[in-house]
């Protein structure tokens, strides 16, 4: 992966114009740890690297392959190529929801030069994160899964304006590895 | 079809192919006003075969076609008639001429002969007077006499253009002439034009000859001497007037001022010396060592390659097929030796055998495919020859830049992107290069720039089709859109610069009143993008308002497109390659018995096992009053596959299904159906396999493992 600026175009190809603002920002002297998208799965809040989103879409159609892992929804053809569908939910062992207006297929580099579909319940925005505002999942320790890279706490409200906002009612984004989350199974 | 005719299509596809690229030097060439003789020479050698072969196969018009376009090329040959603007339109006129005549389904009507046979009169209004004698020339007169008029204009022309003449009398053994001459030639090539080889008046003894060489060269003649010696015994005289020395000025040899109304010959002040092939077609009878000579040194030349029908290399494709199905069923047999504990040895053995099988077939597989790997450059050829068609047709200037013609694709890639590409680039110089003017006034060189480059990237070919013309207007585009329904109003409003851009990929689109409107692109871009997904390829756009548009193209190197039979099981399309289908009955529910535990059918008198992919694949079966059975074999074994419905045969390419899904046994991969559908595509081989293996296992007591 690449931060070649021509991969950064790409990504808001056919997606919503929110990602489309930290091209010009990454510009900007104010150093920045880390681009991240945010999404919901079933009313958690997670991310991924904005480096690793190729495309957002919303869902096409998807053929069923059968024999095909239980987390694999299907195939579909983004402009002629054939790519695999994945069920977040089902991949981080949630319970299923039908898809609705705001269900979106998330395009994410996965290991072997394969880029996956994602389906998620809704994606949010896209995050620049200092340094201090993400813990690692190596600091907190404990019993967090391989594919969770850590947990960023916005200093800003993610959903709502900054009058929601209080001290008991902090949001949290957790982090995903893109890497192990979408080794084969 | 028969293979005569076939192979006569070929060539006669070959030699057009080659007339188009000489025709568009020789156009460059006479825009920059140096010409060179032998460019002329050999279009004139490509028609002249065009005609013997297309006359031997009964293909009179083409044959009469090349006849009159011989003609005009006689005269340009022997300097009878000028290379004009004109005079190239109408060559190339008759070139496209020829391929409409080899199209297919064209019949003896597609070309007016007599129309063109006139637009020929009206270019080839011959010189008159302004003829340089040779009667002057210090040569002896059996020297003159033997000349072919060809041969005689060349030296005309050098006479005129004020370049030297010269003799030069080498000896050479009789049994190395061929190619000692090869040698000469070689030298010769970049400081001088040689005119014609005679044998020495004087004559050579036993089994030496002299000859008498006669060339033009600019280059001093100490040098030429030089270069041309190379260490061998040769003699350089230069060739003057009669009783005049060698120092005359050449101004006394230039030619009266033309009494044509063309406007005159460019007349270049130093013309850099062109070599010329030895082999005058058909023009009298020269000196016979010539002809000798000619006919070693054209048969020596004949190129180091074999031509082959795509068909027989898809055959061989289809062997290396059934050879992968030995190869498993030897590895079956292996596994069932392998059960056998006295038996493990052999079994070892055979598997290592069975392995070094694999890679052989493997190698030889790659090796097909490469074979039909065939450069970029020939489509580039065909294009180059459009664009300048179209260029001219829409008073644009447009320069063609070329990279990557080398980039090697499957024959079948190129054949089918040559209408896709020819629409862009239609496209591109109607729509996206503007007129000399307009250009001007926008602060460009009045001269537009396409560019076509190639490159390969992985296992993908890229290819771009790039202009510094107008570029897309997006709000045009997406107020084009909203009026024709295409987008919804809130789509619009939030539509990204990129997405609008994509718009012009929408069917529906594109109409002849949209480009007016828009003075953008749009013919027939739904089909463009449709054909090339069908290629298992994609096309992204890139436009800036004002600097150009470019469209790039990424595609499989190698293709693999397949007949197809396509099924519904369950409601979900699946297509199952027609190799291995052998027919698709209707099923007959009565019929079917159950034999141990598995359905079969009777079908001409043998046993055919069934298999409900329904069941296979654990899908919920569909309500359905009739079914079909499609009986798939594998070399002497069957299986009839249950579906719901038949949706008909289609060709389709395969597409690898993802990384993440290799370990999914039964599919080969997937297709794209277009609007977004998209089908498995059943490894029927595999599943055959499979249905048959549990059914041995079931009978052997073993319960089946999967």
């Amino acid at each position: 992966m690449s931060d070649d600026p021509k991969r950064q175009t790409i990504v808001p190809a056919s997606g919503s114009a929110a990602v489309r603002a930290p091209t010009s920002a990454s510009m900007l002297a104010v150093p920045i740890v880390r681009e991240l998208l945010a999404f919901v799965i079933a009313d958690e809040t997670y991310a991924l690297p904005l480096r690793s989103i190729r495309e957002i879409l919303k869902v096409p159609p998807i053929t069923g392959v059968p024999r095909a892992p239980k987390d694999v929804l299907g195939i579909i053809s983004v402009r002629g190529r054939i790519t695999t569908v994945r069920d977040l939910r089902r991949l981080l062992k949630m319970p299923e929801s039908a898809t609705d207006k705001h269900t979106r297929v998330l395009l994410v580099e996965a290991p072997d030069d394969e880029v996956i579909g994602l389906l998620v319940d809704r994606v949010l925005q896209v995050y620049r994160l200092d340094e201090d505002e993400v813990e690692l999942a190596a600091v907190v320790g404990g019993d967090m899964s391989e594919h969770v890279m850590g947990v960023g706490r916005p200093r800003r409200s993610i959903r709502g304006s900054e009058e929601e906002q209080d001290e008991g009612n902090e949001e949290i984004l957790v982090l995903l590895d893109p890497g192990p989350l979408l080794r084969r199974s | 079809m028969s293979d005569v005719h076939d192979e006569f299509l070929a060539e006669a596809q070959e030699i057009i192919e080659a007339l188009s690229r000489d025709l568009l030097f020789l156009d460059q060439a006479q825009k920059e006003g140096n010409v060179q003789p032998d460019l002329i020479n050999e279009v004139f050698r490509g028609v002249h075969t065009l005609k013997g072969i297309a006359g031997m196969f009964g293909f009179q018009t083409l044959s009469a076609m090349a006849h009159t376009l011989e003609d005009l090329l006689d005269d340009l040959r022997l300097g009878r008639v000028d290379l004009s603007q004109e005079v190239l339109d109408v060559l190339f006129e008759g070139v496209e001429g020829f391929q409409r005549l080899l199209g297919e389904g064209a019949d003896e009507e597609a070309v007016d002969v007599k129309d063109f046979a006139q637009s020929i009169e009206r270019v080839s209004k011959k010189r008159e007077g302004g003829e340089v004698t040779l009667e002057d020339l210090d040569l002896d007169e059996s020297v003159l006499a033997v000349l072919t008029e060809y041969e005689e204009h060349r030296l005309r022309t050098n006479l005129s253009q004020g370049t030297p003449l010269y003799r030069l009398r080498v000896r050479f053994s009789l049994t190395t002439i061929d190619s000692n001459l090869e040698e000469l030639k070689e030298r010769a090539k970049s400081v001088a034009e040689i005119i014609t080889y005679l044998p020495s008046v004087g004559g050579g003894d036993g089994d030496e000859i002299d000859l008498d060489v006669l060339l033009a060269s600019d280059i001093p003649a100490i040098e030429l001497g030089e270069v041309l010696a190379a260490g061998g015994e040769a003699e350089l005289e230069r060739i003057g007037r009669k009783g005049v020395g060698p120092e005359t000025s050449h101004e006394a040899l230039m030619p009266p001022p033309l009494e044509d109304e063309s406007p005159g010959r460019p007349m270049p002040t130093s013309r850099p010396p062109a070599p010329v092939d030895t082999t005058p077609p058909e023009r009298g009878a020269p000196a016979p060592q010539k002809d000798i000579s000619a006919d070693a040194l054209s048969l020596r030349s004949v190129a180091n390659t074999v031509r082959v029908d795509i068909r027989k290399l898809d055959h061989l494709m289809n062997v290396v097929g059934e050879l992968a199905i030995v190869r498993s069923a030897v590895a079956r047999i292996t596994e069932k030796i392998r059960a056998r504990e006295e038996l493990r040895q052999l079994a070892i053995e055979l598997h290592r055998v069975n392995r070094g099988f694999e890679r052989h077939l493997e190698e030889l597989q790659e090796g097909i495919l490469d074979v039909r790997m065939v450069p970029l450059g020939q489509l580039f050829d065909k294009l180059a020859r459009i664009i300048r068609q179209v260029a001219r047709e829409h008073d644009k200037e447009v320069r063609l830049l070329v990279t990557g013609a080398e980039t090697e694709v499957d024959k079948l890639i190129v054949e089918e992107l040559s209408d896709p590409l020819m629409h862009l680039i239609r496209n591109a110089i109607d729509h996206g290069i503007e007129s000399p003017k307009v250009r001007e006034l926008a602060g460009k060189p009045s001269e537009g720039i396409l560019s076509l480059n190639a490159y390969q990237k992985g296992n993908h070919v890229v290819l771009e089709i790039e202009d510094d013309g107008a570029g897309m207007n997006e709000e045009l585009l997406v107020q084009a859109a909203l009026r024709k329904g295409l987008i919804a109003q809130e789509a619009a409003d939030e539509i990204t610069a990129q997405d609008a851009l994509e718009l012009i990929f929408m069917p529906g689109f594109s109409t002849r009143s949209a480009i007016t409107d828009l003075s953008g692109r749009g013919v027939g871009m739904d089909v463009v993008k449709t054909n090339i997904n069908r290629l298992g390829g994609v096309v992204d756009v890139w436009s800036e308002h004002g600097s150009g548009t470019k469209f790039t193209i990424t595609l499989p190197v190698t293709l693999a497109i397949i007949s197809a039979l396509l099924v519904r099981v369950a409601g979900r399309d699946f297509a199952i390659p027609i190799t291995s289908v052998q027919e698709a009955i209707l099923l007959d529910r009565a019929a079917v018995r159950t034999v141990e535990g598995r359905e079969v059918i009777s079908l001409r008198g043998s046993t055919l096992p069934l298999c409900r992919l329904d069941r296979l694949f654990r899908l919920l079966p569909v309500q359905s009053d009739r079914r079909f059975v499609v009986v798939c074999a594998v070399g002497q074994r069957r299986v009839g596959f249950v579906v719901d419905a038949l949706d008909g045969q289609q060709d389709i390419v395969i597409k690898a299904l993802g990384k993440s899904l290799s370990n999914v046994r039964g599919f080969a991969g997937a297709t794209d159906l277009g609007d977004q559908r998209v089908a498995l595509v059943l490894d029927a081989p595999g599943l055959l396999e499979e249905v048959l293996r549990s059914q041995e296992l079931q009978q052997l007591g073993i319960e089946a493992h999967e």
